[in-house]
């Protein structure tokens, strides 16, 4: 079971944004979509959480083409985490995250509250006021929430993560924290997509790249096959040094 | 609901039984609170208490639930601390559907029953056309969507003065004397037969508007993410414009223009207890509702036996809280 996007097109006043993407999401498996600025990454992410319609081409949901799943049945099969939102009124932590429970059923949110915050380490911010906490403490409570729409025993379909950039205000303990939790979604057979800037992090962790340069598929395969240095200088246009060896990247 | 903001309900409903009780016994024409107490009264007395006072409190709780309510959902859907019916120009709007349907209506339709519906429906349908114009309007906006609400408003207001200004000009005498009663905003002139069906309305529409409450938390994240969490946005913004604009439509049609219930109310009930929609809305009924009556109650006592308009007295109270507010947002 799997995303599956077949020649995806995305065009707004005659512009392309994205051109004939085609990858899959397979359910236990991460993949990073890296890129320049502009490149793609948020249209698509966009794109597949139904918040914008594909000019053409086909996005299949576990085998159902998302056209023809309401956006409840969406919420329930993926959950997306956009980059940094602003709340305007004070809300606390532990309210925000609520937000996210979209099941019906309300008696399991204390537990499942209790399991998100212990694995995200925001116990301590879950009384506080959203707007009065740091940037990057904002960033794991979004986190959390993005986390705990999934958290329903009674779908047996599955399911998907999609994160835009959720590593952009984390310090280096929080960003490993952060992958270490998506490691573990992955051996639950969760599906995960994830827009990075960090190459090295993506290096080391991802089981695909999607390399995107001006809305077009530049290159899609495992850390191997992709990480070569002809392959990203040629996307970001800087000279790139691969270490294979030690899964290192050089660009400065 | 959190049981601190259960208790602030409770104390906001206890707040408008209170100020229902005294706003009954309290007026130009004095009545003993122990004869109203005890059922002693003279005639005219019971008269008095039966069809001028209940039926005016009743009607200025109805109306400060409406304000404070659409006040409440308007800035939680704009995500806009500053939306407020009469600043942002849903007020006007109505004062101008309600003023067209006077001056106009009573030449298409001079049947003076046809025309007590015509009036509310014209009020309701201008503040529709209105929020329809704000969303409209602020969509592509950001994060700069609270000062565009805001100059779009001022734009709408003057347009509707603009509007109302031709109206008062092309109206015989009759007509401008309705049009000067009513744009005073007041709770003067109100019986039983004008204001039932209003309340039911008002009733009926604010029971479904509570509804929303969840819906209105979880927009709060911005559109793109609410609809990632399942919600209709569309549907959600059509059915606040709907309840808002039926709940303003109805009060402005029958007593005016009355400025800042709507700003103010939701602020103190969220500063009170919190943010979210499932106590703020309740909350804000409650309050909207006896900061409403006391108001008139000033209105109508404190030069007896002349009456000062209504809206005088919450644009007095809620003017300064105004500049308050936006001396406060750049702390932000």
């Amino acid at each position: 079971m799997s995303i599956k996007i077949n020649n995806l097109s995305y065009e707004i006043e005659n512009r392309r944004i994205l051109k004939n993407i085609s990858f899959e999401i397979n359910s236990g498996e991460i993949i990073a979509v890296l890129g320049p600025n502009g490149s793609g990454k948020s249209t698509l992410i966009n794109i597949i959480s139904g918040n914008l319609k594909k000019t053409s081409g086909e996005i299949m949901f576990n085998g159902t083409n998302l056209d023809k799943l309401s956006i409840e049945k969406q919420a329930l099969l993926r959950s997306t985490m956009s980059q940094n939102q602003k709340i305007l009124y004070d809300f606390k932590s532990e309210e925000i995250i609520e937000l996210g429970w979209i099941q019906f059923n309300n008696s399991n949110f204390r537990n499942a509250l209790k399991e998100v915050s212990n694995e995200c380490g925001i116990v301590n911010l879950l009384d506080k006021n959203f707007s009065s906490i740091s940037g990057g403490e904002q960033q794991r409570v979004h986190f959390a929430r993005t986390l705990i729409q999934l958290y329903n025993e009674y779908i047996d379909e599955k399911r998907y993560y999609l994160f835009d950039e959720p590593t952009s205000n984390l310090d280096l303990a929080h960003e490993i924290s952060l992958i270490k939790i998506l490691k573990e979604k992955v051996k639950k057979n969760f599906g995960i997509l994830i827009a990075l800037h960090d190459l090295n992090l993506a290096y080391n962790f991802a089981d695909k790249i999607l390399l995107l340069k001006n809305g077009e598929l530049a290159k899609y395969g495992t850390p191997n096959d992709v990480f070569i240095e002809k392959n990203l200088s040629h996307v970001y246009e800087i000279p790139i040094v691969v270490n294979k060896k030690e899964k290192i990247i050089k660009y400065y | 609901m959190k049981s601190s903001q259960k208790k602030i309900v409770k104390l906001f409903a206890t707040l408008l039984i209170i100020s229902s009780f005294i706003a009954i016994y309290k007026g130009s024409y004095s009545i003993s609170i122990i004869d109203l107490a005890f059922g002693n009264l003279e005639e005219i007395q019971e008269f008095v208490i039966l069809n001028i006072r209940i039926p005016r409190v009743i009607l200025a709780g109805f109306v400060g639930c409406s304000l404070a309510l659409s006040g409440a959902c308007l800035q939680g859907l704009f995500r806009n601390p500053l939306a407020d019916p009469g600043l942002i120009g849903v007020s006007s709007g109505a004062a101008l559907g309600a003023a067209t349907s006077i001056v106009i209506g009573a030449e298409i339709a001079p049947n003076n029953y046809i025309n007590s519906f015509f009036l509310p429906l014209s009020a309701i349908l201008g503040s529709i056309f209105v929020i329809v114009i704000l969303s409209i309007i602020t969509k592509g906006f950001k994060k700069s969507n609270i000062t565009y609400l805001i100059l779009a408003g001022i734009a709408i207001n003057s347009f509707a003065g603009v509007g109302i200004g031709i109206l008062t000009y092309i109206s015989d005498d009759a007509e401008l004397r309705g049009l000067t009663f009513w744009s005073m905003g007041s709770f003067e002139g109100i019986s039983w037969s004008l204001i039932i069906p209003s309340i039911l309305l008002i009733f009926l529409t604010t029971i479904w508007t509570l509804t929303f409450s969840r819906r209105l938390d979880i927009i709060q994240l911005g559109e793109n993410d609410a609809h990632r969490l399942g919600i209709d946005v569309k549907k959600l913004k059509k059915n606040i414009i709907i309840s808002s604009a039926i709940i303003v439509g109805v009060s402005t049609s029958l007593v005016g223009m009355i400025g800042f219930v709507g700003l103010v109310i939701p602020h103190v009930a969220r500063l009170l207890g919190g943010a979210n929609h499932n106590y703020l809305l309740i909350a804000s009924i409650f309050l909207g509702s006896s900061l409403m009556i006391f108001a008139d109650l000033i209105s109508r006592t404190i030069i007896q036996p002349a009456q000062l308009p209504v809206g005088l007295i919450t644009s007095a109270i809620g003017a300064p809280f105004f500049l308050w507010l936006i001396y406060n947002m750049k702390r932000k």
